[in-house]
């Protein structure tokens, strides 16, 4: 008889985590949401979200660090403090730190709101701390409660854990009274892992009175409902109590039979702790693999976006290639057309150079031809001393020498004007004055065909002007007017103000005039010479083109008046000098 | 009247020729004919000149706007010049112009060109510019002469030689020991640019040389001058006397 009451109180202890662990598994949800709704009413202070939080996630550690940081701060709230206080005595006894766990419950005022769950687990500690007497009246407070679910309490376990503590404190009658309600109520709701701790403690309860016949039947029933239930370790209770109580009852035979069972529960037992070894290590191993699985991937990954970079880069790089490449493109266009502009303006002007080159060299070659050819008349003339002959011959060389000089002084002009080498200078001059000393040059000239010449430029009239521009512009003007002029005609100069700001002057002809055409051409703004319309007289256009540049240049204005077969007259405006 | 003294400074015989021919022929005094820089500076300042010709080249080089330079340094040496060029080099322009008062003439140029160019130069060294062009005046004045345009060219009268002026109106009569002619000046400008400390105004119609005063009569309003002239003494200017040193 000294063997049974040890195994048997083995029996009585395993029961309780049992017990704990099945009423966390089952109504959480109800107790946790109640939980979670009351406290959300201090969720604005962050530790104690946190701590909710890891309590919800039954985090116990991290529970308590929260908490106890939400307890440090100077924040004093009742209610706040006490769900401080049950989340960290909840979490203590949770962690088998049972002293702490009372102390934090110790702390909670009776007034909160789960403090019916204080009580059943204070009355759980104490059933653990073998404090029977303490833990019945704990569990006495919460035996009759109303709804025991809102605090994830169980009634039946209440009344179970009474009757433990009532075995231990060897009451027998008040014992069976609890465990006897308690496994009715667990009958009730078909609980058959509870059952078989119920009637195990039950047949213990008879069992320690020597009430075999009664113990007997409960042991019988535990065993049976173990048969059915999974865990090994209820089955191999069972089946060790039955062997015991067969050995008591010296029926060896039956009490081999249920040994043998209850040494291969034992086997299964450790077998179970083998299997669960194993496959904790095939969990690290697959946790391993799937970590390595997943450093593949990730390295995968990290290639991948690597490529995915490289070739966004490469496409960026791309594009950007393609619109600069685009732009120089278009530059390049448009620099051509620019360039093409200019050779087409180039080609006229080289054409007009031609052009000009060949007039000149034809016309400088005849000019000193016909003075080698004069020379030589001459000099016979000399020999034979026919002045007469010699007079003509001598003007006539002097008339080629003239236009052949004034042809070169408006190429070397005309090259100046190019190259904007010459001096230049506007001052203030008297037109009549230059009138005349250019015009002086042409008497002879005039006297040889005969054409009268008057300049009645107002001896007032003063104009802003370059004195060789003016010159050079006088020159031409005269210089054609004669060319254009029959025998017996007349030029007058003379000046037509009708401007405040311009001194106009006019060189009129009586000669040949032009037609509107050639009109219109010599006064275009362009600086190719214009065509020859005469062979005989017209020129090379340079003088034009020269006088039109000089006006431009000293900021005057020109312009033609002419009828055919009556006259022409060239008006040029330059500013007048304001005094 | 004389005849206005020119140096011309020019390398070239033929053109020099020409030139001398011109002007002779307009009556100008040719006092030399310089080819060189050294030969001009010689000329200039052994002779008594009144304007200087220089061709900008001698010899290849730009000694025309050198010895023009030089003599405008000297003070009281510088007279009225005209260089002659057949360069429109715009850099030897740039220097030449620099030697103020400037006046130039392009080659080639025909006698009334150099004539103008002469005259020209005249009015802008003495700073009397639109004198010989306008028809209104005909005569610069300087410290020493009165240059006076006598149809196409320019003569002088020494201011010493002048006994007294006479104005009529836009006109002013010179009397000189020798002559006596007309000039185109205004009254105000000729009493500005003469010397006051010689000239004297003795009445609104007479400028007189103080020191060809032979006798003030201050009862008859006469004074009477050297050579036999005579000219009117009004109240107004009767503080002549004072400045007359003495009387005969």
């Amino acid at each position: 008889m000294k063997v049974t009451p040890l195994s048997l109180f083995n029996f009585l202890f395993l029961i309780i985590p049992t017990l704990l662990f099945s009423q966390q598994e089952k109504n959480i949800t109800i107790f946790e949401k109640e939980i979670k709704t009351k406290s959300n009413l201090f969720i604005s202070e962050i530790d104690f979200h946190k701590a909710q939080s890891f309590f919800l996630k039954k985090n116990w550690d991290s529970t308590l660090v929260y908490s106890m940081k939400q307890l440090s701060k100077p924040i004093k709230k009742k209610k706040l403090n006490n769900y401080c206080h049950f989340f960290r005595g909840f979490s203590f006894k949770q962690k088998k730190i049972y002293k702490e766990a009372k102390k934090e419950f110790a702390f909670i005022t009776k007034d909160f709101e789960f403090y019916s769950r204080v009580r059943m687990m204070l009355g759980e500690i104490s059933l653990e701390q073998k404090k029977f007497q303490k833990a019945i009246s704990f569990f006495k407070d919460i035996e009759h409660l109303k709804n025991p679910k809102l605090f994830d309490i169980k009634i039946s376990n209440v009344e179970h854990n009474i009757g433990i503590s009532y075995l231990h404190l060897k009451k027998f009658d008040d014992a069976e009274y609890y465990l006897l309600k308690s496994a009715k109520t667990q009958e009730k709701s078909k609980d058959t892992l509870m059952l078989v701790g119920a009637y195990g403690d039950i047949a213990t309860l008879y069992y320690e009175q020597y009430k075999d016949e009664l113990a007997i039947p409960y042991f019988k029933k535990a065993y049976d409902l173990s048969k059915n239930i999974k865990d090994f370790g209820l089955k191999y209770n069972a089946a060790h109590n039955m062997a015991v109580v067969e050995e008591n009852r010296k029926d060896y035979k039956l009490s081999i039979v249920y040994r043998k069972e209850f040494e291969k529960w034992k086997d299964s037992l450790n077998d179970q702790n083998k299997i669960w070894e194993v496959a904790e290590l095939e969990k690290e191993f697959a946790v391993k693999q799937k970590q390595k699985e997943v450093n593949i991937l990730e390295a995968e990954n990290k290639l991948k976006v690597a490529e995915r970079n490289k070739l966004l880069y490469s496409a960026i790089g791309l594009l950007i290639l393609l619109a600069t490449g685009g732009y120089f493109y278009r530059e390049k266009i448009k620099s051509n057309k620019i360039i093409i502009a200019q050779k087409i303006t180039l080609d006229e002007l080289n054409a007009t150079k031609d052009k000009l080159f060949s007039i000149v060299s034809h016309d400088l070659r005849s000019s000193v031809n016909a003075l080698k050819t004069s020379n030589t008349k001459l000099q016979e003339s000399l020999e034979t001393k026919n002045f007469t002959e010699l007079d003509t011959l001598l003007n006539n060389n002097s008339a080629i020498t003239n236009g052949a000089y004034n042809l070169l002084d408006n190429l070397l002009n005309w090259a100046l004007l190019q190259t904007e080498q010459g001096y230049f200078e506007i001052t203030s001059m008297r037109l009549f004055i230059i009138v005349e000393h250019v015009a002086y040059n042409y008497k002879p000239l005039l006297l040889d065909k005969n054409i009268s010449f008057e300049n009645t430029v107002t001896k007032k009239d003063q104009v802003n002007v370059d004195q060789e521009s003016l010159k050079i512009i006088l020159r031409n003007l005269i210089d054609n007017a004669i060319k254009f002029s029959n025998e017996n005609g007349m030029i007058k100069i003379y000046s037509r103000n009708t401007n405040e700001k311009y001194c106009a002057f006019v060189i009129e002809d009586t000669g040949i005039g032009m037609s509107e055409n050639t009109r219109l051409e010599l006064l275009k703004d362009t600086a190719l010479l214009s065509k020859k319309e005469n062979e005989d007289i017209i020129g090379t256009g340079l003088g034009m083109q020269l006088v039109k540049q000089m006006i431009q240049k000293n900021k005057g204005k020109f312009n033609i008046e002419s009828e055919l077969g009556k006259g022409t007259k060239m008006i040029v405006s330059l500013p007048k000098t304001v005094s | 009247m004389d005849n206005i003294s020119v140096l011309i400074i020019e390398d070239t015989k033929a053109e020099s020729d020409a030139l001398v021919k011109v002007l002779e022929a307009n009556n100008y005094n040719i006092v030399g004919i310089a080819t060189s820089y050294k030969d001009a500076l010689n000329l200039f300042y052994n002779n008594k000149i009144d304007i200087v010709v220089i061709d900008i080249f001698l010899n290849g080089n730009p000694d025309g706007i050198t010895f023009a330079e030089t003599i405008n340094v000297v003070p009281g040496a510088a007279k009225p010049f005209v260089f002659l060029t057949s360069s429109t080099d715009r850099k030897i322009f740039e220097r030449a112009k620099l030697t103020q008062p400037f006046s130039f003439l392009m080659k080639p140029f025909n006698e009334l060109e150099i004539l103008y160019a002469i005259e020209m130069a005249v009015e802008k060294f003495y700073a009397q510019n639109d004198v010989f062009l306008s028809d209104e005046e005909d005569t610069v004045i300087s410290k020493e002469y009165l240059f006076i345009k006598k149809g196409k060219s320019l003569k002088k009268v020494l201011l010493k030689e002048i006994v007294f002026i006479e104005v009529e109106e836009k006109y002013c009569n010179i009397i000189t020991e020798r002559e006596k002619f007309v000039i185109l000046i205004s009254l105000t400008k000729i009493l500005d640019l003469l010397d006051n400390d010689i000239f004297s105004r003795t009445h609104r119609n007479f400028i007189v040389n103080t020191e060809k005063i032979v006798e003030i009569v201050p009862s008859d309003n006469l004074i009477l001058l050297s050579g036999g002239h005579k000219a009117t003494l009004s109240d107004t200017y009767k503080t002549i006397i004072k400045k007359v040193r003495t009387l005969k």
